[in-house]
């Protein structure tokens, strides 16, 4: 079925993804909304970015399909890439660029038309709290700073879909802090934003809804306290459980 | 202060829809963007400009003014022989003409073996008397010829006995009232016609070729195991690969990085070796006037057209293998053997000189670059060559770079670290 309500950003209808004879991915259907965070929420392994890869045209799926903004990552995946921003998992920098000149690459990729480009970087990084350090070189940056340069290249062509793989993962305290405080943003301006993450809180705190995802299948999928509610559990609890249930 | 910025990036972002560009834009600044980064290589720079720059001359001057020593030397000095037997007249000879310091050696071979002589004479018992008689000797000369002192001292061994010879023939010619001239009705008069540009273009044809290949692969060497492999490591690709522009595109933009690097390297390699020949080679080697090593601008145009079409080959293969490649290290140990495959067609090239009328020998890739270099530097220029040789290495390049593109757009490639 296509989903014809405009609001349905990013749909996905039973993904399967097999490496040789590892499948990875094995039935994976959810739907995303404008103006939500959709948590992918799993322990290492469950195909949390396997499903990421291949919402972004990264990979292709073995069965199944999925929209994005409108455009089918298949039959369409140049639609989608002009529509996504995407964080990659353990994503690196340019060492040899400043974050302005990073930034600017990402927009030339885009397509930013280029008497707006300069503005829009400046903007970008100026909302991450980056501006002194703008004309700086991205190696001599804190992980936390290179995170904020990867998140500006992601959302320099402001895109209405945004996927973030384990965004704050490795950070410090501070710097997961102010990554959380920009995805809310993202949510508040009506985009719809796919993070992953194996940290509980970070789901609790940031996702309207989850999918709980363990060996390649979505476990539970909703609402956080309407899961809550349902297993009279908190969401740790409910977990650890699924993922038990599917190790055993 | 965080939604002040953002508002600022929807507004300008409402304001008009970002365009569709199309592919040469997209190439163009992933070339610009690749540029930016090698240029701010250290490692870059020291390959690409320095060491061209410091090699070329040491290797152009160097090698001939060393070469010349040794033969100069060869030529002064007079080796030391040892006589076995009796011959006063051709001992005489040898101090008289200086072509070789006769002595006495308890046991020759021994010191041949040790170096305390160069060669050894072996004169037969009663020789002067034989030729008095009219008769013919055996004179017999060891020499050791994986030695150059003691082949030199045999080839003056064999100057002084011909010289013994003739004047022998002279004196008996004498006896009989003949004149020696009678045995040499035709004498040869022998005069080089090669001028200036042809000598120092056999000069460039023996060095151009290998240095320019030589440096096509290590320029952009560390160029193209960055863009790609690197990408890889340092975990950029990905965001590069969910981004808009279509493979071709970023294969496009890095292989042009790659080649510029290449070609840079190989500009620097020729301008530093005719500098260095021209205004090196007079004052290093002795005897040698000032070479006329200025190419005719046409000829050195063709020249750079053929080496840009061999760099963009060189330049493909690294990239692909560098895409294909896990890591920068894995790729340099892939780029490496690509380095032997083109130096040995260069130090192989004169002695399959015959081949270079041969229509096919032009579109075997890499052998064909070194004969039309070959062709251009002797100064002829042979269009068909030129052409087969564009088109092949045009061939081939784009087949490679086809390749790039497959690999890049090859799951088990991009994700593999």
């Amino acid at each position: 079925m296509i989903a014809t309500d405009p609001a349905v950003l990013v749909e996905a209808r039973d993904l399967h993804k097999r490496f040789r004879s590892f499948h990875a991915v094995n039935g994976v259907s959810f739907r995303c909304y404008a103006g939500e965070v959709f948590g992918l929420l799993g322990p290492n392994g469950a195909g949390k970015t396997t499903t990421i890869r291949m919402l972004t045209t990264i990979l292709r799926p073995t069965a199944g399909g999925a929209r994005v903004a409108g455009h089918d990552v298949v039959g369409d995946p140049g639609g989608v890439r002009r529509a996504i921003g995407v964080l990659p998992e353990n994503s690196g920098v340019y060492g040899r660029l400043t974050a302005r000149e990073a930034v600017r690459y990402a927009g030339q990729l885009y397509g930013v038309a280029p008497q707006e480009l300069e503005g829009r970087v400046e903007a970008i990084l100026e909302a991450l709290e980056m501006t002194p350090h703008m004309d700086r070189m991205t190696d001599t940056f804190s992980k936390g700073m290179k995170q904020k340069v990867n998140i500006a290249r992601a959302l320099v062509h402001d895109p209405p879909v945004v996927f973030l793989d384990e965004p704050t993962s490795g950070l410090d305290v501070i710097s997961a802090r102010a990554v959380r405080d920009f995805v809310q943003r993202f949510k508040q301006e009506g985009r719809c934003v796919i993070m992953s993450t194996h940290v509980m809180e970070e789901a609790e705190r940031l996702c309207d809804r989850v999918a709980i995802i363990a060996g390649g299948k979505v476990q539970a999928e909703g609402r956080l306290e309407d899961l809550k509610a349902a297993a009279g559990l908190g969401l740790e609890e409910i977990f650890v459980q699924l993922v038990e249930d599917t190790v055993r | 202060m965080i939604s002040r910025g953002l508002s600022r990036v929807r507004e300008r972002g409402r304001a008009s829809e970002p365009v569709r560009p199309p592919l040469w834009s997209h190439v163009r600044a992933v070339y610009m963007k690749e540029m930016l980064e090698a240029l701010r290589d250290r490692r870059t720079l020291l390959v690409m400009i320095l060491l061209p720059a410091l090699v070329m001359p040491l290797a152009t001057l160097g090698i001939p003014y060393l070469e010349q020593r040794q033969q100069h030397q060869l030529k002064t000095t007079i080796p030391t022989v040892a006589i076995v037997g009796q011959a006063e007249g051709l001992i005489h000879l040898a101090h008289t003409s200086n072509l070789i310091r006769p002595v006495r050696a308890a046991d020759p071979v021994q010191a041949l073996r040790e170096r305390q002589v160069l060669a050894v004479v072996r004169i037969p018992s009663k020789m002067e008397q034989i030729i008095a008689r009219d008769g013919q000797v055996h004179v017999g000369i060891l020499y050791d010829t994986s030695d150059s002192e003691s082949t030199a001292a045999r080839d003056k061994v064999v100057d002084l006995i011909s010289r013994y010879s003739q004047q022998v023939v002279a004196r008996r010619l004498v006896a009989r009232h003949l004149n020696p001239t009678d045995l040499l009705p035709v004498v040869l008069d022998e005069r080089n016609m090669a001028t200036q540009r042809q000598l120092s273009g056999m000069l460039l044809a023996g060095l151009l070729p290998f240095f320019i290949a030589m440096w096509a692969v290590v320029g952009g060497m560390s160029v193209a195991v960055d863009l790609a492999a690197g990408e890889k490591e340092r975990g950029t690709l990905e965001s590069l690969l969910v981004a808009p522009p279509s493979r071709e595109a970023i294969v496009l933009g890095k292989f042009l990085a790659v080649l510029t690097a290449s070609m840079g390297a190989v500009i620097i390699v020729i301008v530093a070796m005719m500098f260095s020949l021209r205004w090196g080679y007079p004052y290093l080697v002795h005897g040698a006037t000032k070479l006329d090593v200025s190419l005719p601008l046409a000829a050195a145009a063709v020249l750079l057209g053929v080496a840009m079409l061999f760099s963009a080959l060189v330049s493909a293969i690294q990239l692909a293998l560098s895409v294909y490649a896990r890591t920068p290290r894995e790729a340099q140990q892939y780029v490496t053997p690509l380095y032997f495959v083109i130096v040995l067609p260069a130090l192989a090239i004169q002695f399959i000189s015959q081949w270079q009328s041969a229509a096919w020998v032009y579109l075997i890739p890499v052998l064909n670059t070194f004969f039309v270099f070959r062709e251009l530097l002797l100064g002829t220029v042979n269009w068909g060559h030129l052409l087969l040789t564009a088109l092949s290495c045009i061939f081939y390049a784009s087949l490679v770079l086809g390749m790039a593109v497959a690999l890049f757009s090859r799951e088990s490639v991009i994700l593999r670290t």
